[in-house]
């Protein structure tokens, strides 16, 4: 890859993703190259770079997937998490009596690391949680991992992130190096199938204080990542709170929602005030 | 365990049929006329209505959901709604506008050849970005011809940063033509040796 | 010594200030944005950037900027909406000169330029030269 061509990927990087590579990166980035370009055959950095840009058989996703760790874990990103318990939670509850019902939404869920998270989180570091009824929905596209998230078993790795204190808690050893969270908290998370462009099926979901949207909408095409927004913004209360992925971007996937700026984290807004619908 | 888990109890926005929503698209409060907006995604004879729609509409969600909804419908219809509004003197319906053709490139890129000639210069140049979606080969054929001709200098500049990421080699010729019209324009002329570096380094080289 | 030291000493805490100076440039234009960048890093500023309105809103908020320089359309936020959106903002955010440029130039778009916050209006294209003059203006600093 000429310096050129980094130029050119690089452009086309920040424009489509909003993701900045230095000069400094470069050697990092031409070696992902090298990789992707054996990977898919392709014998010269043009034809790679058509690749990419067309997004063929969703080449963007596997090469960006190099540049951020892919693994899910739990704990993962805890810096919204933090946000959740410190700021956003605290705007949501302020409109709300006690009593009410606070509900979440982790989407994509994948296989559970995510909403079973943020369940611990809040049942460790929200002060108001015996105030409120919290409801944890996690939901994905792909069946299987949901059949995984619902057995709600883990390995080492996965919860690499907590302590064991946190394990001891929440969890039961089920094998060597495998442990299963607690029964009442698989009980305490709904496991849904969907599809976030299809709005008959987010609309099912009913709307959410908070959304967590990590690292999907930033993969999907022009079309589908506008209706996916606006699909979001149906599902979320006026002035509910949506958190994407560390290297995502809002400014590359819609402009509906309000980018808010809190001590833990970037989040978006859906503009606080029915009338706003 | 203060977690609860239930079956959702249908807190659902109102959704209007399709009869109800055409009088309310433009009529309505924001959140009616929003949820008009949305229930019309499914009705391919609602195109014109939205199209219309977004010429008095000023509130930008509910702009969004009308050129959302016209997205959904992906028609030869909903592109016909959508153009005029490149013409807009409102840079935000005229933005939104071309991210709604943007995200449609197989029903708008039939239209980019006439959008390139358009008499109003606006619209060619809104129309250079188009370019970026579509297939490549017809993409740079397209915008070959543009700077050879084009006499604003803001869309050739257009043109080229968009055949920064998509040119080949092939366009070097026209590179050097189009700076031999725009050679007392400084900026063209910078963008033009960007440009042409780019799309001549194909072989391995070092810095310095 | 024909210059007094006091005098030089000046000139040279003047060039340090225009040093800091950041400026944002808002374009979806890559080739627009490396010809600001290269003018203004050669007159000292820093220089960041951002492709929309909304990239620049988040830019902002992490980070504040003593000049902005805005292109209109955009994709996703235009540069009226972005302007709106900040004069919108606590200050002394929302009190960030801006410079629009754009292609647009008939009376209609100067007067929304000015409807929407911008401190001075350019038509595009600009030389290196006038963008440089323009930014030390805004910024408060001697041309």
């Amino acid at each position: 890859m000429t310096e050129e061509e980094f130029r050119r990927l690089c452009d086309f990087l920040y424009r489509r993703t909003g993701m900045v590579f230095t000069e400094a990166k470069r050697y990092y980035v031409q070696r992902r190259v090298t990789d992707r370009m054996t990977a898919t055959g392709a014998t010269s950095f043009p034809s790679y770079f058509a690749r990419l840009r067309g997004d063929l058989n969703g080449e963007l996703e596997q090469f960006i997937n190099v540049f951020t760790v892919n693994e899910t874990y739990f704990y993962r990103e805890d810096h919204q998490l933090r946000c959740l318990t410190t700021d956003l939670l605290m705007e949501c509850v302020r409109a709300k009596p006690p009593g009410e019902v606070v509900r979440i939404w982790s989407v994509p869920c994948s296989t559970g690391e995510e909403p079973y998270s943020i369940a611990i989180w809040l049942l460790e570091n929200w002060p108001q949680v015996d105030a409120y009824d919290i409801e944890i929905v996690g939901s994905d596209i792909d069946t299987r991992a949901l059949e995984a998230a619902r057995e709600g078993v883990f390995g080492k790795r996965a919860l690499m992130r907590l302590t064991p204190d946190l394990v001891a808690k929440y969890f039961v050893p089920v094998g060597p190096e495998q442990w299963r969270v607690l029964e009442d908290l698989r009980q305490s998370v709904r496991f849904t199938p969907v599809n976030l462009v299809e709005t008959g099926e987010t609309r099912a979901h009913g709307r959410f204080d908070v959304i967590f949207c990590r690292n999907v909408l930033i993969y999907f095409d022009d079309a589908s990542r506008r209706l996916a927004a606006e699909n979001l913004y149906e599902n979320l209360l006026p002035g509910g709170y949506i958190c994407l992925g560390h290297s995502e971007s809002m400014s590359r996937i819609s402009p509906l929602f309000e980018v808010r700026r809190y001590v833990d984290a970037i989040v978006y807004q859906r503009p606080p005030g029915g009338a706003r619908g | 365990m203060p977690l609860i888990r239930r079956t959702p109890d249908g807190v659902q926005p109102d959704r209007p049929d399709a009869g109800e929503a055409l009088a309310t698209l433009t009529h309505g409060t924001r959140q009616k006329r929003w949820a008009a907006a949305r229930a019309l995604s499914d009705a391919p004879d609602a195109a014109e209505a939205l199209g219309r729609a977004l010429s008095s509409e000023d509130d930008p969600h509910v702009r969004e959901a009308i050129l959302t909804s016209l997205l959904r419908l992906r028609s030869a219809a909903s592109i016909q709604a959508i153009l005029p509004h490149l013409r807009s003197d409102n840079a935000s319906l005229r933005t939104g506008a071309l991210d709604a053709l943007r995200a449609m490139p197989d029903v708008a890129g039939p239209h980019l050849p006439e959008l390139l000639r358009d008499a109003d210069p606006d619209v060619r140049l809104l129309a250079c970005d188009l370019a970026r979606s579509l297939r490549v080969a017809d993409a740079t054929h397209l915008l070959y011809g543009l700077l050879e001709v084009e006499r604003e200098a803001n869309i050739c500049a257009a043109a080229l940063d968009v055949l920064a990421e998509i040119g080949g080699p092939e366009a070097l010729p026209v590179l050097a033509r189009c700076a031999e019209r725009f050679h007392d324009h400084p900026f063209l002329a910078f963008s033009i040796k960007v440009v042409t570096e780019r799309l001549s380094a194909q072989t391995p080289r070092h810095r310095g | 010594m024909l210059m007094p030291s006091f005098i030089r000493d000046r000139r040279e805490a003047l060039v340090a200030e225009v040093a800091r100076k950041r400026v944002l440039v808002v374009d979806d234009a890559s080739l627009v944005r490396l010809y600001y960048r290269d003018a203004l890093e050669r007159a000292g500023y820093m220089v960041d950037e951002a492709l929309n309105g909304l990239e620049a809103l988040e830019k902002l908020l992490l980070q504040p900027a003593d000049l902005l320089i805005v292109d209109v359309n955009m994709p996703q936020m235009d540069g009226f909406t972005f302007l709106k959106v900040l004069r919108r903002q606590e200050l002394p955010l929302a009190g960030t000169p801006a410079l629009v440029t754009s292609t647009e130039c008939g009376p209609q778009d100067i007067l929304a330029a000015r409807r929407a916050g911008a401190n001075f209006y350019l038509v595009k294209p600009l030389t290196q030269d006038i963008l440089v003059e323009y930014a030390a203006l805004l910024c408060g600093a001697a041309a």
